[in-house]
């Protein structure tokens, strides 16, 4: 492209700063809000942001303000499409009902992954998953 | 503004810090490093599933275990102020020097009088100049 940047060929998000985008964390949280600020590090600066709750094919935002998200915690970054957003093939609810149906979800795969390690233990195979899914996501 | 410059901005302002264990501290910023290790005073600790708080007077968090802040919005425009506050600054001094360039013409060239009118069309100069003996144009001018 244009040899006489020195950041051509290389992976950075300067041309991402102040462009409305989906944040994933590694705890599986999406946020959604305005890039302001990057460094070497991927830490960000983000503005207006929201927190995007996805349970099936609905989805409820939570109002959320400036973020400074340190970078070690972001999975991947995109940059949100104006035009696509208008047409989610998805329903928005409000939060109240979004975090019930978050919290249902929760309670479900915690019964289905209790009876899988009581199933487990019947054979002898004891797994100590709560460390697993606990400490580390 | 780096990350880093935005969280030293926001000293003093309330904030809540999210560990990546998932507990949440909220207190007052008093003071951070470039490692972004924090010191909050009047501090709120919240349990990763919310149900159970501690109240501290003060506490110092390791940068290595935040996984985000949450600062107030007010913060950003502080710094966007800042940023406006300064640029008007740079565009004063670049007047001054403008002003001084025409000075120095004056002090070089000054072989004949029409090349000091570069000097009068910098504005802020002194009027009639082009009409001055040199040594007079040599002067400091306030």
């Amino acid at each position: 492209m244009d040899d006489l940047n020195p950041l051509a060929g290389t992976a950075h998000l300067l041309e991402e700063v102040d462009k409305k985008l989906m944040v994933l964390l590694r705890d599986g949280r999406t946020l959604i809000g305005y890039l302001r600020s990057v460094d070497q590090f991927a830490n960000l600066v983000l503005q207006r942001t929201i927190e995007r709750i996805h349970v099936g094919n609905e989805y409820g935002d939570i109002p959320r303000g400036v973020f400074i998200i340190r970078g070690e915690n972001v999975v991947l970054l995109g940059e949100i499409d104006r035009e696509k957003e208008q047409k989610l093939p998805l329903k928005e609810i409000s939060v109240d009902e979004i975090l019930d149906a978050q919290r249902r979800e929760q309670e479900q795969r915690q019964e289905k992954h209790r009876l899988v390690s009581k199933a487990l233990k019947e054979r002898g195979l004891a797994v100590n998953a709560d460390i697993i899914n606990e400490d580390f996501c | 503004m780096l990350p880093l410059s935005l969280l030293k901005t926001a000293q003093s302002h309330p904030m809540l810090v999210e560990l990546k264990n998932g507990e949440t501290y909220n207190g007052h910023l008093v003071s951070c490093d470039s490692w972004m290790n924090i010191n909050l005073r009047d501090v709120i600790c919240t349990s990763k599933d919310g149900d159970r708080f501690w109240r501290m007077p003060e506490c110092y968090i390791r940068g290595s275990t935040i996984k985000y802040l949450r600062i107030p919005d007010e913060v950003i425009d502080m710094v966007k102020e800042d940023a406006q506050a300064k640029s008007r600054n740079r565009a004063e001094m670049n007047k001054n020097r403008g002003g001084n360039a025409g000075q120095n013409q004056n002090q070089r060239g000054g072989r004949n009088g029409n090349r000091n009118n570069f000097g009068m069309r910098q504005g802020n100069q002194g009027q009639g100049q082009g009409n001055r003996p040199l040594a007079q144009g040599n002067k400091p001018r306030k």
